[in-house]
This record gives C-alpha cells, structure tokens and sequence, in this order.
C-alpha cells in the first residue's frame, strides 16, 4: 500500500493489489492510523472482459466453455450454471448418475477450494512472522498457550499453529498445496482438467465414469475425512486463542449476518431442470438455497431469492440499461422482475477516471431486497444451519443454530463436529466457519460417491449420464442458480432463434465486493473494512486487520466482474 | 537485431547451444543484468501480471509437480537459480510492497535479472488516454516518481515499460498467447495476444522473443517445465530448449493430440461415440485433437492424471491460436471428421474384425487349445475353434512364424500337466461347496 498524508493522524491508504485474494481488487481506504480506526473505504475491482457481450451472438452451445473461463477459481461452477441454463432452455434434465457426478465434481472443487483459502490466502495473516511483527505480545501469549486441538492436529502450541501458517515454508501451507492438488487428481478423472473442466455439457456430462475412477476418487475423499477434521481444529484453535487474547479481534470485519445463497449439490431424483418446480428442488440440495438478513432466516424459496436480486451501476463503469422496456417483467413462475434484474440488464462498459464519490469499479452492486449480502462457503454453513430443510442426513444434522457433522473415522476416529452460528460475525469467525465447509463438501462428496457406486451397481436408465437435446427454434429463457465453491453463482440466458440474444453472469464476489449502490450503501467488504479497528500494537500502518477482514471474503474478482 | 554487451563491462558469455536460434556467436548470457558476470545465477525475480485473465493459469500452475512452483521458490532443483516470484495471489505484503520492485524494474534498478509472466490477454487500452480509463489495472499511482495521481496503473503501461529490461517474456495460457476469449468475436476491449501487443520485432534483453506456453487453462507443468529448462540454459547447463515457429515450447506442442489418445484405437477402429459418455472416440460429438497441438492426455492434467479425453472430454482446441471461434460451436462433429472418420469406419470395421479373431486365439492358453476346453467358472466355454476359425488361425502362424520358429507346433507336442483338474482327480464335487459362511449370509 502506500500512505499519503492528508489530515493530521488521517491517511489516504491503497492497497492496490490487494495481495492473496484472486484477481484484481484494490482498496482505497481513509485510515485514523492513531485512533485505529478506518473511517472510510471502497472497494476497486480492476477488471473488465465483457464475458456477457462476447457471449451474445453465439451458439448456445458454446455457453458452457466460454462462460468458464470468466473465472479460473470456480470454473466448474460457472460451467455447472451455464449447464442448468441450458437445461431449463432446452428443456431436458440429466439422469441421476449425471447429476451425482456434477455434485462430485462441485465437492471436489471445494476440497480444493478451501484450504487453498484458508491456508495460502488467509493463513499468512495469522502466521508467526506477521504475528511478530505486528502483535508481539500475542506471539509471547501463542508461546504459553497450548493448542486444545493437539490431538486431532498436532501441534502443541499455538505458537506452532502460527509457526505452520508460515508462507511457503509453513508445514500447513505446504500441506495445503499438496492436499489441494489431490483433490484436483481426483477432480480431473471426471472434468477432464482443472479449473476448466471438460466434460460438463448441456443435459450431464460426457465423462466416462468407471471402477477405476470411483476407486481412486474414494481413495481421495477418505484422506479428507481426516485433514477436514485437522483443518477444522487448527482453525477452532486459531480463532478462538485470538479472541480470547483481545475480544476486539471480533470486530474485525464485522458484519451483519446477511448472506445470499443458491444452494448446490442436487437431489439426482429431484432435479427437473424447470423454473416452475424449482421451489422443491433446489430445497432438496445438499446445501439449502435461501437469504438470511441480519442473522433472522428470510426465504429458503429460490425463485423468491431469484426474485429480489436487483444490480445497480451507479458507482460502476457501466451505464444504465433501464430506459429500455425490461425483456422479462416476470419470471417463468409469474413471480414479477425489477428491471435490474440480472435478466434484464445489458452489459454497458463505460470506462472513465476512477472517483470514489462518482465511479471506481468494474464490479456492479448486486443487492437482494435491496440489502448488500454476503456469499461463500460460509453462507453455505449458515443457510443450511439455519433452514433446517437438508433431505439428506446420514453424516449432517442442521439444529436451526448450526450443523453437526459426523466426519468417519479414518486414521483419525469418528469426529461429531459442531459450527454454530456465532454471536458477533467477522473475519475470524468466517474463516472458522470455512473450515468448517471443508468438513460439509468432504461428507457431501462421500455421500455421492457411494450414491454413484449404488447407481453403478444398479445399472439401467439412472446410471446413465446424458440426455439428448434439441436447441429450441423460437424464443426461450435459461436461468441455471447454483451454489458454486465460492457461493452464489447464477447464469441468465435468453435464445432466439438458436443463438444467444443475452446472456448474463452473477458470480459470489460480485455481491461481496461490490461498491456503494444507488441509495450510498457500501457493499459488503466495503462496511466491514470501514468497521475494522486496526488491533496492532507494533506496526498499526501495516494496516493487518484491513486485510484480515479483506481476506476472510475469499474474494475471486475476475468471478466478481466477468 | 544487434546486440550490445558493452553496457555489462562486454563481459557477455556466449552459449554454445544458442547458435540454432540467434546465430552461432550470439552473446547470449548473464552478465550485466544484475547477476554476477563470472558465476552462475542466483536469483531471479519473476514478475507475474495479470492482465485480462481469469486467474486459471495461476491455479493451474500451482497444481504442477514437475517442477513444483514451491520447488522453484525455495530453490529445491539443484542449479536452479532461486526464483523470487511477484504474484498478486501469492504475494506476502499488499499494495505497494507488491509492486515498488517492478517500478525498480521499470527504471532499470532492480539489481537483478527479472523475467515477466503474463497471464491473460492485453486489452486496447492503450487506444485511449489515462483519463478516459481502463479495462486491466493494477498498482495506483502513475509511473513517474513525481506523480501525484492516484488513478490505478494499466496493465498495459507495466507490459510495456518493462518489456525492454525483462531477461525474458512468457505468456502463459491462452489468453495471453494468442488473445483466447477475451479477444474472440463480439469483443468490446480490443483484447489481443501479448506477441500482438509487442510486436514481430521484440526481441527480451537477452535477445528472446516472447515464449508461450498456451492451454486454457494450461498444464501447470508445461509452464513450470518450460520456465526450468529455460533457467538451466541461462545456467549453461542445458542446451537452449527447442521452441517452435510460434514460440512454443515444442516438446510439449509439436504432437496432435489425437496421437496420444488413449481413445486414439477406437478412432483406428471405426468406432465412435453416439453420445456424451460413451466410452469411444468423440470425434462425432465434437472432438477436434486430430487437428490440434496440445500434451494433455499424454501428460495428464494434475500429477499425470485426468486430461480432457481421459475423462471423456471433447477437445475444443483450447491450446490453439484460432480458440474458441475455429472450434466452435462446440458440441458438433467438426467437418472434416465426416470423411476421416466415414473412411475409418469402413476399413477400421474390416481391421477390427481381424483384430477380433486374433484376440480369441491370444485369450487361450496352449494347453486349451490341445484339450479343447477352457476350464473357466465365469463363462461355458467351450474353446473348440470353428472350422472357420482353424483355416484362418492356420495362414495366420503360417505368415506369423515364418522365418522363425513355429511354437505352435512345438506346443501341440507339450505333455499335459498330470496334475490338471486337481479337485476332481481328489474326489472333491466343488459344486456342492462348503458351509463357511453358514447363516450369517443369506442370498438375494
Ligand atoms: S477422442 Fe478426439 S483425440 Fe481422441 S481419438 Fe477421438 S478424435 Fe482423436
Ligand atoms: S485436449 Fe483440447 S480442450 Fe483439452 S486441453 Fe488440449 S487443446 Fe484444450
């Protein structure tokens, strides 16, 4: 970052790159370095292709590939929404053991995912050489204090955890690279290639699923059985050790409990690939879709969820589209749609000088019921938590306030793991609970491997993995809502004549990322900074806690702008 | 292009193995780049930008092993220069701890050697003044140590501001090798490759034109491959590694794919997928390898496994310069395969009858073939060859052991083993079976 000194204590931050968070984010930032606090800050995603408009015009074919590579962090789950579009466009659905391989695929990603997060873009934040020099005292305090899940990881004391978290030379970053490249071992067996895969297609998948993959990918799943339950104590320990040395760390990156999510992983015999039905089925997926506002459950109804999205460009480089009549005044339920709504927005770009107050991001301002909200792999927890409406319960139990979790026993024994929903919500407490979401994605790909090998043993339609198609001749609307690794990801596509007349894109970082809306209200990162105090005793201008609570979003920004 | 050592004190080694590209006494070294002129190289900074990307490349090249970019990091291959990689996604410190060493490359002091990475396509941002915008930014504050903007810098300002000084220039993946999506029809950025952007005549200090290491997302390996044996040949250790008429690295992309395939046979045969996640070829429901440079299903994709057509993927030709508007739409048998592939399917079907026989001969045991049984408990066969089959099998050994020994012969002079059928020789009736698992076990 670099300072300029504009009032007596205040200064002009800019962290431009904001480091270890995927793609182009920067953040502009007003700091009281001695009063420690942040008085203002906003948000600069960096970046703009214009995936949407390079995929007007195309073969609807063409939808899954391209779409894709709008974001190399959860292409597979950009892929897996363009499919569903194009499912409800033409009108097919895949046959169970398609789904139970997509929901495979979508597991997997996570185990890569998080702890690829946790340990290479969070970790560092908390480990001994930043420690030391920005809070001494807790690295002498993480020196007498033993770490309560030694046990289950290892280490001692806390100061080992801190130690292990180290960039590069950490055994739990290094651990984290290896894991997560198993992970993708078992991911490309079925996707071809990681992060692009290359088996997704419009009514299943294409791959070739056999003994041997589903050995090798069970092999895989079982040693996250026990580095989940690792991941998870390191992180108890991490959090709660900070939190009790100074409960002013739970500020850090607060924020109010509103989060956003389609939920993923699909019932095979409940999909139907229609809008209409679609209240049922997306309930019937592993994680529950639905909103919460300010910590009180609003919806588990995706068509409502659906419904309130609006995106506002008023602080982006884009212009409006609005004067033009809306393509679709409502939904194919007959639920209405705003004209912001994504499927009724044009991607306009309007490039132009970067102002805080007028435009600074190529990020839009998505907001449900007009409130920002957050995403993740967190608002995955807390949905599902919540909601109380997951179908499928042999190794998960939501309890209104949290999950339990049954991990099986592997070298490690049988863990009953518990995430409940805290109190204060902030940057700790996010990545608490994305640990927490590896052990979930681990369950949920056991619990489809040993669906797919049922369906396997079975044979017959179900086992197949594809259904045939027929692009449709006049016009025809797609809407694929999926969870994604990363949350909520949403695909709008409309066909005419048998090309794509629009197609829009809605990543998670998009709504976490994004700057102020038409009313002045900051997007979700944006508060949570500006709610940041800055906790270092040592090196205050470092400004750690800012990135802390920056990270803790898991931002990926080529996702967020597209 | 001309190249002056006189700067570096004209203490520039030259490398034997170089003269194949830039001439036999091409001074191609070290010296005056910041390392020591008399020894070998112990550091160099890479610098990895991020241009109109999707961060794929990143992730893709965190999943290689051979090397591992932690490898390369913390200096683990003996010889190799330790690399001190400047990656936003990596990177410990924030904002302008990222990128003041790339303004010191920007003005010719970083004190070392420094190669640039780009991934993702260059946009046209250049077309229009600093005032009216970007479409890829990173790091604020102008160039100009005077300035006082606080305007975020493009991307495409550092690509060219530290083009000349850079040791070498890659592009990995193919957003930045040949434009890739961001550049396809209906763009409205302009995007186009980084060899677009620098143009024909660019040529890295060190007399290199810019090396592309393509795939969408590409093979971690290819990329972390292709930056080591660059690195050992700088070390004088390696010769120069061999790039193509494109600047790929031509191990890796001078074969089609389609040569590698392990579903390659079916293709020979005939047979062919009707739909997705049929176990053959895929030529007809859009596979393009036949025509397309990529190693994927040689190499694999993570660690030696998966790959497109391993899993059951189509190839799209994601590795090509004209991807994805050659190859699409996806999903649709490519043109050409109606006459390669109709020509196969009419020779192919006749090979694979034969190969078929030849099959049911090689799936007996000598000894069968002398009883006239096949004592399998999996399937009643019989093993007596028809009269069809023994004509055939007789030209057959004939043609395959002439010049040689006949073993067929020979075998059917073998003695059966005494001991064969050893169960019913003992008077055990193995179909009644023992009781061993009792009650506990009830059958469906
Ligand atoms: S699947 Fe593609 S690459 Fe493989 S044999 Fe068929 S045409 Fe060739
Ligand atoms: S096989 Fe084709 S689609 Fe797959 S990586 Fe290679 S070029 Fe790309």
């Amino acid at each position: 970052m670099s300072a300029t000194r504009a009032a007596d204590d205040v200064r002009e931050m800019d962290f431009d790159p904001v480091t270890r968070v995927a793609g182009a984010l920067s953040f502009q930032a007003s700091v009281d370095v001695g009063g420690g606090r942040v008085l203002d800050a906003s948000a600069l995603a960096t970046l703009f292709r214009g995936y949407e408009v390079i995929l007007e015009g195309r073969d609807p074919r063409d939808a899954i590939f391209v779409s894709s590579r709008a974001c190399g962090v959860s292409g597979g789950g950009h892929a897996t929404a363009s499919a569903l579009a194009c499912e409800m466009a033409f009108g097919i659905q895949p046959p169970p053991m398609g789904i139970v391989a997509r929901n495979l695929m979508a597991a997997l990603e996570c185990l890569y995912d998080h702890p690829t997060s946790l340990f290479t873009r969070i970790g560092p934040d908390y480990s001994e050489p930043v420690v030391r020099e920005t809070n001494p005292e807790l690295w002498e305090r993480a020196l007498q204090t033993a770490a309560p899940g030694r046990g289950t990881h290892g280490f001692e004391l806390i100061a080992d955890i801190m130690t292990a978290l180290t960039r590069f030379s950490g055994k739990l970053y290094t651990e984290a690279l290896h894991r997560g490249r198993r992970a993708r071992e078992a991911y490309v067996l079925i996707g071809g290639k990681y992060p692009h895969p290359q088996t997704l297609a419009p009514g299943g998948i294409s791959s070739t699923i056999d003994t041997q993959d589903m050995n090798v990918m069970l092999m895989r799943v079982t040693e996250f059985f026990d580095y989940s339950k690792k991941v998870v104590a390191v992180w108890d320990d991490v959090v709660d050790f900070f939190l009790e040395a100074e409960p002013r760390f739970r500020e850090v990156g607060a924020g109010p409990a509103s989060f956003i999510d389609l939920g993923q992983w699909d019932d095979p015999y409940a999909y139907d690939g229609t809008f209409e039905t679609a209240t049922a089925w997306a309930q019937r997926r592993w994680s529950t879709p639905g909103a919460i506002v300010d910590g009180r459950l609003r919806t588990t109804d995706v068509q409502q969820v659906n419904m309130g999205v609006e995106e506002f460009v008023d602080h982006s480089f884009y212009e409006s589209w609005t004067s033009q009549a809306p393509r679709l005044r409502s939904d194919p339920a007959g639920n209405p749609l705003s004209a912001y709504h994504p499927s009724n927005k044009e991607t306009i770009p309007q490039p132009g000088q970067t102002d805080p107050a007028r435009k600074y991001s190529w990020c839009t301002a998505p907001r449900w019921d007009r409130q920002p909200m957050e995403t993740g792999a967190p608002a995955r927890l807390w949905m599902t938590a919540l909601a109380r409406k997951l179908p499928h319960r042999s190794f998960m139990e939501p309890t209104g306030s949290g999950l339990r979790l049954a991990v099986p026993q592997a070298w490690l024994p049988t863990a009953e793991l518990e995430w409940r929903a805290p109190r204060h919500w902030g940057a700790l407490e996010r990545n608490r609970a994305h640990a927490y979401a590896l052990a979930q994605a681990t369950l949920v790909a056991y619990e489809n491997l040993v669906l797919g090998l049922d369906l396997m043993r079975r044979g017959g339609p179900d086992a197949g993995v594809f259904t045939h198609y027929k692009i449709p001749k006049g016009v025809s609307h797609g809407t694929g809502l999926w969870g994604g690794t990363r949350g909520y990801t949403s695909h709008h596509m409309t066909l005419e004549s048998q090309v794509i007349e629009s197609y829009q894109i809605l990543g998670p970082s998009t709504f976490t990322m994004s700057p102020r809306d038409g009313q002045g209200n900051p997007g979700p990162c944006e508060a949570a900074v500006v709610a940041t105090p800055l906790l270092s005793t040592a090196n205050p201008e470092r400004c750690i806690d800012v990135l802390r609570a920056i990270r803790s979003f898991n931002p990926s920004m080529s996702c967020a702008t597209h | 292009m001309t190249y002056d050592p006189s700067p570096f004190g004209g203490k520039l080694r030259t490398v034997p193995y170089a003269g194949a590209v830039f001439g036999a006494d091409y001074p191609v070294g070290l010296g005056g780049l910041g390392g020591s002129p008399d020894g070998p190289l112990n550091e160099v900074h890479v610098f990895w930008i991020a241009g109109m990307s999707c961060d794929g490349c990143s992730i893709a090249a965190t999943g290689a092993t051979n090397p591992s970019v932690e490898d390369l990091l913390l200096g683990r291959v003996p010889n190799l220069p330790k690399v001190i990689l400047h990656h936003p996604v990596l990177n410990p410190g924030a904002g302008t701890e990222l990128t003041r060493p790339m303004k010191k490359a920007v003005e010719g002091n970083l004190g070392a050697p420094y190669v640039v990475v780009l991934e993702g396509s260059v946009p046209d941002d250049q077309a229009f003044p600093t005032e009216l915008g970007y479409f890829s930014a990173m790091g604020a504050g102008g160039f100009d140590p005077d300035s006082e903007t606080d305007q975020p810098n493009r991307v495409t300002d550092w690509l060219w501001k530290l083009a000349p000084g850079a040791a070498a220039y890659v592009a990995i993946g193919t957003c930045a090798t040949w434009g890739g999506i961001p550049a396809a029809a209906g763009n409205i950025t302009g995007s186009m490759s980084l060899t677009d952007f620098l143009g024909k005549d660019y040529r890295s200090a060190l007399g290199v034109p810019v090396v592309n290491v393509p795939g969408c997302s590409p093979v971690g390996d290819n990329f972390t491959e292709t930056v080591a044996a660059v690195l050992l040949f700088l070390q004088n250790l390696a010769p120069l590694p061999k790039f193509d008429e494109l600047g790929r690295p031509a191990w890796l992309f001078e074969e089609t794919v389609h040569r590698h395939c392990p579903k390659a046979g079916y293709y020979e045969e005939g047979v062919f997928a009707e739909q997705e996640g049929d176990n053959e070829c895929l030529v007809e429901i859009g596979c393009w390898g036949p025509v397309v440079q990529c190693n994927i299903v040689e190499r694999g994709a993570i660690n030696g496994m998966g790959g497109c057509m391993v899993a059951g993927g189509a190839c799209i030709g994601c590795t090509m310069p004209g991807f994805p508007d050659k190859y699409s739409p996806f999903y649709k048998a490519p043109p050409g395969s109606f006459i390669s592939g109709g020509l196969t399917k009419i020779n192919g079907g006749a090979i694979r009858r034969l190969r078929r026989m030849s099959m049911k001969s090689g799936n007996r045991e000598a000894l069968w073939d002398s009883v006239g049984e096949v004592p399998s408990g999996w399937a009643d066969d019989k093993g007596k060859p028809s009269a069809f089959d023994k004509t055939n099998a007789f030209f057959y050994k004939k043609l395959q052991y002439r010049g040689s020994v006949h073993q067929g012969k020979r075998n059917k002079k073998q003695p059966l083993p005494a001991s064969r059928d050893i169960l019913r020789q003992k008077g055990i009736d193995h179909n009644q079976g023992t009781d061993v698992l009792g009650d506990r076990v009830r059958t469906r």
